[in-house]
Formats: C-alpha cells, structure tokens, sequence
C-alpha cells in the first residue's frame, strides 16, 4: 500500500531512459528467455526506476515532456526482483502472442486452480524461471516455473 | 418513477424547442441506457474471440456498424467488469458517442496530443487505440484518486505511449506545447440521464458548482496549450448551450480560435447560434449537437477548432 502511494507522488520525477548496454541486457533477456525480437521493441524506449522497467513509445518530443511532473510514463513492464527480470502480467497479455520460448499452455481448470490456489505442482521441460500462462487463445501473464511449481504473479 | 417523470419533464421542458422530435426523446428517458464495449485492437484484432467468450457467459454482442471496433451488448443491465474479457484488457466498456470527440480530433501517430480531463480514460486510451500506441498522450486528472482508475485501465489495456500527470486542468503548465487538446469538460451529465437509473442530474447534485466557469478557464487553458495551427476539441455530455456553446463563444471572443467542420459517424444537428436571447458566434453551426434519442447511447456536444498561426 505505502509503494502505491509513493508511486502517484505529486512530486515524482520522471525515469531515467536507460543506456544502450541496459537496453541491449534487457533485449537479450527477453530474446533469450521468451524468443521476443529485439526489432518488436524498436517503437519504445525502456525507462528505468528505482526497482522497475517501463516501455514508453519513441517520441522526438521526449524533452519537451521532461518539465512535466508526471505520475507514470509508459507501461511497467519489468521488475528487479533478487537480480532476476520479471516481467508483468500487463507486458505479457500486450505481447506474449510475439513470444516462442517458455510458454505454458494450460486448460481452463488448471489455469482457475493456479489463480485461486496461486501455487500448483507442475512438471514440464523447461528451464526454471518466469513463463507466459496461456489459455485456449489467450495471453494471461506472468508465473514462476522451479522445482516442480507453478506460481502465479497475475494480478 | 412517477415523481422521478414529472421531475425530469419540467427539467427538461426548457429544450421543448431545442430537441428534435421531443417525445420520443422523453419517452427515451425511460429506457436504461445501451451498454457498449470498444475492442482493444492493441491487443487483438479478432473479434469474434471476444464474442464468443463473452456468449459463452451469457452476452449477446452485435457490431455498431456505424463506428469501427464498438460492439452493442445485451442485457444491457449486468456490468461486463467481471468477464474474462476485461480482465484480459481485450475491451473497454464505454458508451458509443464518447468515442465521438476523438473522431473529431483525428489523432495521429507521432503527435503529442494533451486528454486534459482524461480520467478515467475511454478517450486516451481510444486514442493511443487509433495511433497504434505511437502518439504521445498526457493523459491529465486533478484528481489523484481518479489518476489511480486512469492508471489501473492503461495497465489493463497494455497501453505503452501515455504519461500521467495531475494538475487542476485551467492551470496545466504552459511550458509544453501540444498538436491537439481534448477538453472533454466535467459538466452537468444531462446527456446520460435515464429516469429512475442516474438519479439526480449533477446540476441538481453538484448544487452551487459553476459549470459554465470551469469550463471556460479549462477551454481558454487548452487553446494556450497548442503549437500554432494544433486542433482543440472541445467536448460535453450535456445538453445544456451555457455549458455548450456559450463555453466556445467565450473562448471565440477571448482568443482566435477557428471553427472546423468534422464528418461524424452519427447523426448530428448542427450547434446553436443564439439561446434565450443571447446570440452566439455564427461559426457555431459547425459544433455538433448528438442527442441520446437519435443515436442510442448518451447525447454529446463535440466542436473543433483550430489555433491560427
């Protein structure tokens, strides 16, 4: 609750566009873990706060904006978490039908048992980490593949 | 409902000669109003996804011909909030004729474009929708806790080209010039009035609040905000011309605004140019005025304008 307030701060500044190593650390990850081009992000700039990653479009006017006192830029779209990126449900369900790499596909029963229960056992072949939860056609978000679990980061 | 009619005819009764076809306008009054959704097509361009899902659960969903990606949705009386469908942010939930004054003013990729009371963000995100994400919206509210609703439906729409700011609208800093202002104002809600489901008109809640006074510092503030030659479209969900066209005569004696005309997907009468004696700027004919009657869903007043160089 307090992390909410602060981030709709009337004071709050505006992130910090990231450098070029960042972003090519940022684009390998999400090519490397989910099979996302680097060329799907080329429209965005990634900006950074304290502990999380934005997406926010291109723009010529990006100075002309920064004297605005702004609440949020863009969309949350990664978190530093213990020096692992997670990505969030609301990058996921925008992008996740351009990823080919760590998707799980469940059926509708599991998918409800893993929102309510928020942590399944589970087997698969894949490498531990975070996955995209896909139902039917549908892109939901982001859950924690590791030791024969499923835990899920949907909101 | 009997005292809630006769309450709604006398208040009305000062259009008797302003609405076309005035009883089938009171009669309407006594319908709920149409539910509608406008697909997020930043997410999927495949509706009949969206309407299967939602028939499985119930909804009967028909295409508004009229206007591309809105949906007409039966019954009209059960919120589409719990659906899988709006969780997954594949729909917005937001009434046919809001999707007006952004038909007006015809957003486009690469703009910076200023929503100065966005919240809670039909037309922003409507927007960012139109320009494929790639138009710069400031997206404003004044208040935070509606700055927070805002927030929560760009997340849910994975909308990646909108800041958000919170100033009081008439003082938005004037360091930043836009291409195009939205004003949609806060205002007295006539248009979305049904008898017996809105209650009280916000005129009668809002008490002694000065509509008219609001809006035009919010008119005049939005016009400063434009590089020369940007578009300002100035927009209401009332039917009330103080908080109409007497809104856009002030700025047209204030400032040298120019009146566009715009093609609009729904039926419109042209805007007034003199109410109860007071005479209004001729240009004024070319404002739209959209009644609830006649298109199904709340009645709107959309002008465009443009700064002169």
């Amino acid at each position: 609750m307090k992390r909410r307030i602060k981030k709709l701060d009337p004071r709050a500044s505006w992130p910090r566009p990231v450098s070029d190593e960042e972003r090519a650390h940022i684009l390998g990850y999400l090519e490397e873990r989910f099979g996302f081009s680097p060329t799907l992000f080329e429209p965005y700039l990634f900006l950074a706060t304290a502990k999380n990653y934005w997406l926010f479009t291109r723009t010529e006017h990006f100075e002309a904006l920064q004297s605005l006192r702004v609440q949020t830029a863009g969309l949350l779209f990664l978190r530093k978490v213990s020096g692992y990126l997670k990505p969030t449900s609301a990058a996921l369900q925008r992008f996740g039908r351009f990823a080919t790499r760590n998707i799980v596909i469940l059926d509708r029963l599991t998918l409800d048992r893993l929102r309510l229960e928020k942590k399944i056992p589970f087997s698969a072949e894949l490498e531990p980490g975070y996955v995209i939860l896909k139902c039917e056609e549908d892109f939901w978000g982001c859950a924690l593949y590791i030791s024969g679990k499923l835990i899920s980061y949907l909101p | 409902m009997e005292k809630a009619s006769s309450l709604a005819e006398d208040y009305f009764s000062r259009y008797q000669d302003l609405i076309p076809n005035y009883e089938s306008f009171l009669n309407a009054l006594s319908e709920p109003l149409p539910l509608y959704f406008r697909l997020n097509t930043l997410k999927t361009q495949d509706p009949d996804r969206v309407v299967r899902g939602l028939a499985r659960q119930g909804f009967e969903v028909t295409p508004v011909e009229a206007v591309p990606w809105f949906f007409r949705v039966e019954p009209r009386d059960i919120s589409l909030g719990n659906t899988d469908e709006y969780y997954l942010g594949l729909i917005y939930p937001m009434t046919l004729s809001s999707s007006l004054p952004v038909y007006a003013l015809d957003p486009r990729p690469g703009e910076i474009i200023l929503d100065l009371c966005a919240a809670p963000g039909s037309k922003t995100t409507q927007i960012a929708q139109l320009t494929e994400d790639q138009a710069i919206v400031v997206a404003n509210d004044k208040r935070l806790d509606r700055i927070t609703a805002l927030v929560a439906n760009l997340r849910r729409l994975g909308v990646a080209s909108v800041v958000t700011t919170v100033y009081r609208g008439e003082q938005f800093p004037l360091g930043t010039t836009f291409d195009k202002v939205l004003v949609d104002a806060p205002c007295s809600g006539e248009g979305r009035y049904r008898k017996g489901y809105e209650g009280e008109l916000l005129f009668h809640k809002e008490g002694h609040t000065n509509l008219p006074a609001i809006q035009k510092g919010l008119i005049v503030r939005a016009y400063d905000l434009l590089r020369p030659g940007g578009i300002l479209v100035y927009s209401t969900c009332t039917i009330n011309p103080e908080e109409n066209e007497a809104v856009v005569d002030y700025l047209l004696r204030k400032r040298q605004a120019e009146v566009l005309s715009w093609e609009a997907p729904l039926p419109s009468h042209p805007g007034l140019t003199e109410w109860e004696g007071k005479p209004f700027h001729p240009e004024l004919v070319k404002a739209k005025r959209f009644y609830a009657h006649e298109i199904g869903a709340v009645g709107f007043f959309v002008v465009k304008l443009r700064r002169q160089v």
